[in-house]
């Protein structure tokens, strides 16, 4: 398959990635566009079901207006297929025939039940990259079970490592499922296209389990090693450790600031700071110096001090000040925090992206930095907004044609 | 036919830093195929090589596996010269140093550049190489803090809800494979390379999401719920029988509603119009969780997930460790397997360290055609001689005198 140069300034070559995934993949997708990949989104004629999830901008319910499918979508073009039908099916293997990618997270057998799993697709194309992200993966004896966030991060483990030890495990907020699994398959979409393109490789299939995906985000936590050496479960630990004291995050006089110490010398630096700011002596006691798990028998008192020191301080003074004395304090931030964060400003973070029904907002788009490729900043579809373009004018559908397929509720 | 190659074969990465982002970032690229080359630099042995401590490095393969590793201490002018010459035979460069460090080493990347002109850099940071924070130190487990994802985790007016672990350091670890893949091709297609600078803050950031459009568009901060979800019930983590033992409920359609009802054995309660619609379910959630909590309280984790996965309702037991190393359905993927590790001692050099077996989780995607290699795994500097002779040319005496000054250990 000849390649074509990324744009100017684009990171990807254009390559045509279809899109058929639900939140368990949908991320793949947007990291992909972001970074120059023709990415169109295939959507049943009535939309996307995340098109209807709420919350909407401006709170007007719409499907043009949905803050998840808007931040998730961004970049990508919007084509309306009923893959459920036989002429819907004709019309995306013609789709298929010249794609470089498809990406779909549909239950496992789902595609196959249709005629489309890659067995069948990669006659069409035999360059095809097809990527499957599902909640345990297409083979084994969980591979049929259903899922969700909550189901994806109780059976990774996440939530037994997450939240206080005497309460039940806890949920980690906005979805966290959907980034470890879609950001392993927009890799190994990466290394099947170099296969194919850099070696002279076929097209190939790639399956992410998300539990799989998901149990590697907590890699140094090791728990199946802690089970096998010693036979202990890793848990959760609350907001503090109780080994490495200070570790976590403490009340400051306005909100939550970080901290760790670690070393000796921070440790030496912390309890001169806290002296000169309380005049408690209490805390130069020779009993608590040394390095990461040696104040653990005194974890009560030193903590107590620690918060008596914190909550003299707003987060923003312990953050620079501690730094400044090579001590890590970090902000606790929350949305309204990340948007006026002067570093994030500072490094092309930030995208501001108009979108016709939805208006301009910032987006965060840029997970690295660089002066000679950057994110695209176009905004997520709107419904079937490509299909004139692409099934008009790449697959050479007539007009007439378009709309007895409207007609029949394929397109 | 000739049998292709991995996807990255013949392209080389060198890979200068500890922790956790950017050496999982290798170990990705490794397992594609390239030759990745871990530069250790620091005599005094990086906390890395301990991990967990009660193992003393039994963790260290799941970041390691499947790299070159070699040690040179690049303080040295001598160290410093052979540094130089593996940037000259190197496709990428990345490290995790921030600009401080590597301006003390003498590390300066539009040096790299001249010495080798289509290298692609990667620099990877904490809170960010360029910018106010740039000198800023940070340590992992924080930074999750920072990208504002604890402050949408655990009950209203709790304190941030903490995963116990560096959590946003996996996002920047997969992003990058993605950057520098894409920075090769690029290259290939038109000669032209990249620097790119990458932090653990905007990966966790990114995840912020669509809450960032909400904040801007309503000005609605994020609720924090818990386990909770705003459009479904029961919804949320329920006791089972043993030790801190949960299973997770998700009953997210009227469909699976009634396979709930029916897999617990259709109590009357069920039927009651307190719960008929998701509506009213939402509204009585306290009383449907005190009734989901009084079945599951009479199950093993293990049953409740089968019999409401059976029935077709999504479920799953909170996993522990041991569920996941005695898990048969990773089994049946080949998920965790046996390593090697070598037992981490500050007193010994590492080739006299103690050789443990162990385990680690292999490369999540399976990929058909080319599949991700495991790989061996190596001890720190057990690949000097192959890098240092059969990479970089250099003779047995070089090799020698260079050791005998301290440039290599």
């Amino acid at each position: 398959m000849p390649l074509e140069a990324p744009a100017d300034g684009v990171l990807l070559p254009p390559y045509r990635v279809l899109d058929l995934t639900g939140p368990e993949g949908v991320f793949c997708g947007k990291l992909l566009a972001d970074y120059g990949a023709d990415v169109v989104k295939i959507e049943p004629p009535g939309g996307d079901a995340t098109r209807q999830r709420a919350p909407f901008i401006n709170d007007e319910p719409s499907s043009e207006r949905s803050a998840y499918f808007l931040f998730y979508n961004t970049n990508k073009r919007s084509v309306t297929v009923n893959i459920e039908t036989p002429q819907g099916q004709d019309l995306f293997k013609r789709l298929v025939a010249s794609a470089d990618v498809l990406i779909e997270s549909f239950p496992v057998g789902y595609m196959k039940s249709l005629g489309l799993d890659f067995d069948a697709l990669k006659n069409t194309n035999s360059g095809l990259v097809m990527a499957s992200v599902t909640p345990f993966g297409q083979t084994g004896p969980w591979s049929g079970y259903r899922s969700s966030d909550l189901i994806s991060l109780a059976a990774s483990g996440f939530m037994q490592i997450t939240g206080d030890p005497d309460g039940p495990p806890m949920r980690q907020g906005n979805e966290q499922s959907h980034f470890p699994g879609a950001q392993y398959a927009a890799a190994a979409i990466m290394g099947a296209l170099f296969y194919r393109d850099m070696q002279g490789g076929e097209g190939q299939h790639i399956d992410v389990s998300q539990q799989e995906a998901m149990i590697t985000y907590y890699t140094d936590a090791h728990p199946a090693l802690a089970w096998m050496q010693r036979s202990e479960n890793v848990t959760r630990v609350g907001t503090n450790s109780t080994l490495v004291i200070p570790l976590g995050a403490y009340p400051s006089s306005d909100g939550w600031i970080s901290a760790g110490i670690i070393t000796p010398r921070e440790w030496d630096n912390l309890s001169q700071w806290m002296y000169e700011v309380t005049g408690n002596e209490e805390i130069l006691n020779d009993d608590y110096k040394g390095g990461n798990q040696d104040r653990a028998p005194f974890n009560d008192i030193i903590t107590a001090l620690v918060i008596d020191f914190t909550t003299r301080f707003t987060s923003e003074e312990l953050f620079h000040q501690g730094q400044e004395r090579n001590l890590v304090f970090i902000p606790v931030n929350t949305v309204s925090d990340l948007l006026i964060d002067p570093q994030l400003e500072a490094s092309n973070f930030w995208f501001d992206i108009d979108h016709a029904e939805a208006g301009g907002l910032r987006y965060p788009l840029g997970v690295f930095d660089s002066e000679e490729v950057s994110p695209s900043s176009n905004p997520a579809p709107h419904l079937g907004q490509d299909n004139e373009a692409i099934l008009g004018g790449e697959l050479g559908l007539s007009e007439t044609e378009l709309s007895d397929l409207r007609s029949q509720g394929v397109i | 036919m000739p049998h292709p190659q991995k996807p990255l074969a013949g392209f080389r990465i060198l890979e200068l830093g500890p922790y956790v982002a950017l050496p999982m970032t290798g170990r990705i690229l490794a397992s594609l195929g390239a030759e990745v080359i871990k530069v250790e630099t620091n005599k005094v042995l990086d906390e890395m090589n301990f991990i967990p401590a009660w193992s003393r490095g039994g963790g260290q393969p799941e970041f390691q596996r499947a790299k070159k590793r070699i040690t040179i201490d690049v303080r040295t002018p001598d160290g410093m010269e052979v540094f130089k010459q593996l940037v000259k035979v190197s496709d990428v460069f990345m490290t995790n140093f921030r600009r401080n460090i590597l301006d003390r080493w003498g590390i300066d990347f539009p040096e790299l550049r001249r010495l080798r002109p289509d290298i692609i850099l990667m620099w990877q940071t904490g809170l960010g190489g360029i910018g106010p924070y740039y000198t800023y130190k940070s340590y992992g487990i924080l930074v999750q803090h920072m990208g504002g994802v604890s402050l949408m985790s655990g009950d209203e007016g709790d304190p941030p809800a903490t995963i116990n672990t560096s959590y946003s350091d996996y996002h920047t670890g997969v992003f990058q494979p993605v950057a520098i893949m894409g920075a090769l091709l690029r290259r290939s297609l038109t000669g032209q390379p990249a620097t790119m600078e990458s932090s653990i803050f905007k990966s966790g950031a990114v995840t912020a999401g669509p809450a960032l459009l909400d904040y801007q568009s309503n000005g609605r901060m994020p609720q924090r719920i818990g386990n909770r979800d705003p459009f479904s019930a029961p919804h949320g983590v329920y006791q089972c029988q043993g030790e801190d033992r949960w299973c997770a409920i998700a009953v997210k359609t009227e469909e699976q509603w009634s396979a709930f009802c029916r897999a617990i054995g259709s109590p009357g309660w069920c039927g009651g119009a307190e719960f008929s619609s998701m509506e009213s379910r939402l509204a009585n959630q306290d009383r449907l969780d005190q009734l989901v909590s009084e079945w599951t309280g009479t199950q093993t984790a293990e049953d409740a997930m089968t019999w409401l996965q059976e029935a077709g309702v999504p479920a799953s037991i909170v996993s522990q460790g041991k569920d996941l190393y005695e898990s048969d359905h990773l089994k049946a993927r080949d998920f965790y397997r046996p390593t090697p590790f070598y037992l981490a001692d500050r007193e010994r050099p590492a080739y006299e360290w103690d050789h443990k077996e162990g385990i680690a989780a292999s490369n999540p995607p399976k990929l058909s055609e080319s599949p991700m290699d495991y790989g061996p795994y190596s001890n720190i500097g057990e690949d000097n001689d192959y890098i240092f002779k059969e990479v970089l040319g250099l003779s047995q005496t070089e090799v020698d005198r260079l050791t005998e000054n301290q440039s290599l250990f």
